[in-house]
């Protein structure tokens, strides 16, 4: 390294600032070690900076206490809500308080009801209101059932009817053919006992 | 250097967790020197002092923000630079951004050193800009990138101030230091 092929100046600040690479710090210590102009120069820029930090520090008047206030403490929704595993787990209560909820203040086979303020919620009503629903409901539900079963009732009697009377049409058929079988052979017994006189009388 | 580091990691965690003793030694651990560093800039102990407890404020509001624990010293930097140079706009909306140090002969009776009076009268006379990158690289040791990434502005950037102030203070001081060489 020489001072005709290097930028001197700038490597020996860089070099006294702790900014160059060692590979490199190594040879410019060789090269000040030579070079008078710049052990000259290098010197000058360490008394520089020796002076520079002659300005010693000053003491902070007053200590930065405002860390302490409560003020500045996350709160309680805040720390849960930087917490994965806690923030996991409330929701996944949350959503188990729901479920049950549900399951609870809704009755089987009613509809959702419409949300309400419930501030506003009279419990006495809501308990009136409800009786009469339910006895509307059992009232409904025994007449449709009396309906039904005189309708089934009815149906059974119908068939019933038809059948006493295909069965009666079928007895008076079965009646008269046998009458006019009788009267066929009454017929015949009388036609064959004249026959017998005539037959006799003629003797 | 390292074992500070990792203990400032340590701290940073615990404030984010909430512990504000954590931070309170954090705070313990940087306050003289963002006060130093904002002093020289405004050039005001009470301002420097207002300031100090609003770039701790803020370090604290925005600790999850901040991306790795290991940069924090650079990170408070930036916000104490930012929060200065918003107060010296107010002061100052069309002038020079960042205040000069008060001139030697106000300044004695804080620095009766005549090496002390040399030195500030030396940094009074650079730019806001060169004085702020010696003010981070020489009295608070940050790397080119660093102070880049603190001023937001490129590292070839910082290099250049860094260096003409140093030429600048050199030829300012060579009467001081002159005078210590004999």
């Amino acid at each position: 390294m020489s001072c005709s092929s290097i930028d001197s100046k700038l490597d020996l600040k860089a070099y006294l600032l702790g900014e160059m690479p060692q590979r490199e710090k190594a040879t410019l210590d060789a090269h000040v070690r030579a070079c008078t102009n710049c052990r000259e120069e290098l010197e000058r820029l360490r008394l520089t900076q020796t002076a520079l930090l002659a300005l010693e520090e000053e003491e902070i008047p007053q200590r930065i206490a405002f860390v302490s206030d409560k003020v500045f403490e996350p709160r309680w929704w805040q720390r849960i809500w930087h917490s994965g595993p806690a923030m996991g787990f409330a929701s996944a209560s949350v959503l188990a308080l729901a479920i049950l909820v549900h399951a609870f203040a809704r009755p089987v086979g009613m509809p959702a009801a419409s949300p309400v303020n419930t501030a506003q919620i009279d419990v006495s009503k809501v308990n009136q209101r409800i009786e009469q629903d339910v006895n509307a409901r059992i009232a409904a539900a025994v007449t449709k059932a009396v309906a039904d079963t005189e309708a089934r009732q009815n149906q059974k009697l119908t068939k019933m009817l038809e059948a006493a009377e295909l069965q009666r049409r079928g007895d008076l058929a079965a009646v008269q053919q046998a009458v006019r079988y009788y009267d066929q052979q009454m017929s015949r017994l009388m036609v064959a006992s004249n026959d017998v006189v005539r037959e006799r009388s003629g003797q | 250097m390292i074992f500070r580091e990792v203990e400032d990691r340590d701290l940073i965690a615990q404030a984010r967790r909430g512990h504000v003793d954590a931070y309170n030694v954090l705070v313990s651990r940087w306050e003289k020197r963002v006060f130093n560093y904002l002093l020289r800039l405004v050039g005001h102990r009470e301002d420097a002092l207002d300031l100090s407890q609003d770039v701790f404020l803020k370090a604290y509001q925005n600790l999850r923000k901040l991306d790795d624990p290991a940069k924090f010293a650079g990170w408070l930097f930036r916000i104490a630079h930012n929060e200065a140079y918003s107060l010296l706009r107010k002061a100052r909306p069309e002038g020079e951004l960042v205040g000069e140090p008060k001139t030697a002969e106000s300044s004695a009776r804080m620095f009766p050193m005549e090496l002390s009076l040399a030195v500030r009268g030396a940094l009074a006379r650079l730019s806001g800009d060169q004085r702020e990158a010696v003010l981070l690289k020489v009295y608070q040791g940050f790397k080119f990138e660093e102070i880049a990434e603190i001023l937001d502005c490129p590292v070839s950037t910082v290099k250049s101030r860094v260096y003409t102030a140093l030429d600048l203070l050199k030829e300012a001081l060579a009467p001081v230091n002159m005078g210590g060489a004999q």
